[in-house]
C-alpha cells in the first residue's frame, strides 16, 4: 500500500517538478516571479483538449499547445517583463498576475468554467510490478518530466548557451561585459520556461483526464511552494521540492483524507521555512543560482 | 590608421557628465595607458569603448569600422575584450566554465581547448582547481583567471581596468610581467591603472584624463618627468618612475 502511494506521489511530483522548474528559471535567471506560469500550464492542457476536440492528431495538438504557450510567454516578456524591468520588482509581478487572470478569463469566455473531460490518449495500460500498479499515463509523465529535466541540466552544464544563462543568473552586468546578448537570451528563457510548464499541463490532462480554465491555479501555487521548499533559484531544489510536494499530497490523501491535502502541503512548506528559511538546497550566503 | 579611434566621446550618467569630448587613438601592437584621479572617467572610457555604456555624442572606430552603435556582443566578437575592474569572476561557476565563457562567441570552438591548455600551463593554480567553483581562488588568481578568460575571446585589443587593484606585490609583479609578455606577442592593450609608476613603465603611450577630458598625452618616459603629473599621481615625486618592467 505505502509503496503504491510512493509511486503515485512521485508521478504527481513529476508534474509539480516541471512547474517548479519553470518558476525557477524565471526567478533564478531573471529575478522575476512569473505569475503567468499557471496560465501557461492551463494553455498547455486546454489547447491540447480543444484541438483534440477538433479531431486533430494528438501529436499536432500537443505541439500546437506548446507553441501557443511559448507565444503567450513571449507576449508576457514583451508586454510585462521588459517594460518594467527597471521598475520595482513588484511591478512585473503584478502585471504577470494580471496576465494569468486575463488568460483564464479568455478561456472561460470561450470554453466555460466547468471541468472538461479529456480523452484517454493512451490505451488503458497498467504495468504490474510485484504488488505495484503503474499506469501508462503515469509512466509517460515520469519519462517526459525526467527527459526535460535532464535536457535542461545538460544544457545548463555543458553548452555555451547554458553557461551564458548561468552567467546572466549570477550577474547580468558581467554577462554583458563578456558579450552575452541578453536581449536575445531572455526571450529564450521565457520560451523554455513556458515549454516546461505547458508540458506539465499536458501531462496533467493525460493523467487526470480533465481540464479546465482554472486548472493552473492549484498546481501553479504548489509549483511555487515546491520551488521555495527546494531553495529559490536552484534547479535541483525545484526538482526535489516538486517530488516532496507530490509525495506529501498523495500520502495525505491516502492516510489522512483528501480534505487535508492543502493543509498538509502548505503546512510542510511553513514548517520547512521555519526550520530552513533558505530552502533545502538554497544557500544562505552566496546563494547558488541554477 | 589606429586600431581604436575615439573621437569627441561624451558620456553622461543622468545629469553628471563622465566624459566631455575625449579624443584618443590606440595604436596597433602597443600598450596605451590611461591615467587620472578617481572620477576622471577612465572606467567609463573603457566601458564606452566596449559598448556597455551608450555615448551621448562622439564616434568610436575599431579596426577601421564604426562601432559606435554596435551592441557589446558584436564588439566582443569583433575583438574588443575587457577585464573589468574588480575582475568580475563568476563565483558560482567553475574555473573552467569561466574560461569557456570567454570563448563563447568564437566560431572556432575546436581551437579553444588547446588555448585553454596553454592558459592552464601558464597558471598551474588554475589547472589544479579547474573543476572547482571560482570562489575558491585568491584575488591574484582571480585576476589571472579574468585575464585568461578575456584572452580566450582572442581579442585584438585587450582592455584592462585597474588590474593591480587589491593584489599582493608578488601578484602585481607577475601581472605586469604578463602584460609585457602578452604585448611582446603582438597584443594591443588599453590599460587603466592606479599604479601610475608601473603603468608608465610598461606603456608606449600615456593619456591623462581629468574630469572627463584629456589634459595630457604622450611618451610615458616624458610624462613621468612632468612635474604636474608627478605632483598629481606619483606622490611627491619621491617614487622613482617609471619602474622597471619585472621579468616575465
Amino acid at each position: 500500500m505505502i509503496a503504491q502511494q510512493l509511486v503515485n506521489g512521485v508521478m504527481l511530483g513529476a508534474i509539480y517538478m516541471l512547474v517548479a522548474v519553470a518558476f525557477t528559471l524565471a526567478i533564478g535567471i531573471l529575478n522575476f516571479l512569473n505569475f503567468s506560469i499557471p496560465g501557461l500550464f492551463m494553455v498547455g492542457g486546454m489547447v491540447t483538449w480543444a484541438l483534440l476536440a477538433q479531431g486533430w492528431h494528438w501529436s499536432i495538438a500537443v505541439g500546437a499547445a506548446l507553441l501557443a504557450a511559448a507565444f503567450v510567454a513571449l507576449l508576457v516578456e514583451r508586454l510585462s517583463y521588459r517594460p518594467s524591468r527597471d521598475a520595482d520588482p513588484e511591478v512585473p509581478l503584478a502585471s504577470a498576475l494580471g496576465f494569468l487572470i486575463l488568460l483564464e478569463n479568455l478561456f472561460v469566455i470561450r470554453y466555460g468554467s466547468d471541468q472538461l473531460s479529456f480523452p484517454a490518449l493512451l490505451p488503458d495500460f497498467n504495468w504490474r510490478l510485484g504488488g505495484l500498479v503503474i499506469g501508462g499515463a503515469q509512466l509517460v509523465s515520469l519519462a517526459v518530466a525526467v527527459a526535460l529535466v535532464l535536457w535542461l541540466s545538460v544544457l545548463l552544464r555543458r553548452t555555451n548557451t547554458g553557461r551564458r544563462i548561468r552567467a546572466v543568473a549570477e550577474s547580468r552586468e558581467t554577462a554583458v561585459i563578456l558579450g552575452v546578448d541578453v536581449g536575445r537570451l531572455v526571450p529564450q528563457v521565457f520560451v523554455s520556461s513556458a515549454v516546461f510548464t505547458a508540458a506539465g499541463g499536458v501531462l496533467f490532462a493525460l493523467n487526470y483526464l480533465q481540464v479546465s480554465a482554472t486548472m493552473g491555479e492549484g498546481v501553479g501555487f504548489k509549483g511555487v511552494a515546491a520551488m521555495i521548499i527546494g531553495g529559490m533559484g536552484s534547479i535541483w531544489g525545484a526538482i526535489l521540492g516538486g517530488l516532496l510536494i507530490g509525495l506529501a499530497e498523495v500520502l495525505t490523501i491516502g492516510f489522512l483524507g483528501a480534505d487535508l491535502v492543502d493543509i498538509a502541503v502548505y503546512g510542510l512548506l511553513l514548517a520547512l521555512l521555519i526550520l530552513r528559511p533558505e530552502g533545502l538546497l538554497g544557500r544562505p550566503a552566496a546563494r547558488e543560482k541554477l | 590608421m589606429a586600431l581604436l579611434d575615439i573621437e569627441n566621446l561624451a558620456v553622461s550618467y543622468g545629469p553628471v557628465a563622465a566624459l566631455r569630448g575625449v579624443t584618443l587613438a590606440v595604436e596597433e601592437g602597443r600598450i596605451t595607458t590611461i591615467l587620472g584621479a578617481n572620477g576622471a572617467g577612465k572606467s567609463t572610457l573603457l566601458r564606452a569603448a566596449l559598448g556597455a555604456v551608450a555615448p551621448r555624442a562622439g564616434t568610436i572606430r575599431f579596426a577601421g569600422a564604426d562601432v559606435t552603435r554596435l551592441p557589446v556582443h558584436k564588439r566582443v566578437a569583433a575583438g574588443l575584450s575587457l577585464v573589468p575592474e574588480g575582475r568580475r569572476i563568476l563565483i558560482t561557476m567553475t574555473i573552467e566554465e569561466n574560461l569557456l565563457l570567454g570563448a563563447h562567441l568564437r566560431p572556432d570552438q575546436g581551437a579553444v581547448r588547446a588555448e585553454m591548455a596553454a592558459i592552464y600551463d601558464r597558471f598551474p593554480n588554475l589547472a589544479s582547481r579547474r573543476h572547482m567553483a571560482a570562489a575558491c581562488l585568491s584575488g591574484g588568481e582571480q585576476q589571472m583567471l579574468a585575464i585568461g578568460r578575456a584572452m580566450l575571446a582572442r581579442p585584438r585589443l585587450l582592455m584592462l581596468d585597474e588590474p593591480s587593484l587589491g593584489l599582493s606585490p608578488l601578484f602585481v609583479e607577475r601581472l605586469f610581467g604578463l602584460i609585457a609578455e602578452l604585448n611582446r606577442g603582438g597584443l594591443s592593450m588599453l590599460l587603466v591603472e592606479q599604479n601610475t609608476g608601473l603603468a608608465l613603465g610598461v606603456a608606449h603611450h600615456a593619456v591623462v584624463l581629468e574630469l572627463g577630458r584629456v589634459v595630457m598625452q604622450g611618451d610615458p618616459a616624458v610624462l613621468a618627468r612632468d612635474p604636474r603629473l608627478q605632483e598629481a599621481y606619483l606622490g611627491e615625486s619621491a617614487e622613482p618612475a617609471p619602474q622597471p618592467i619585472p621579468a616575465a
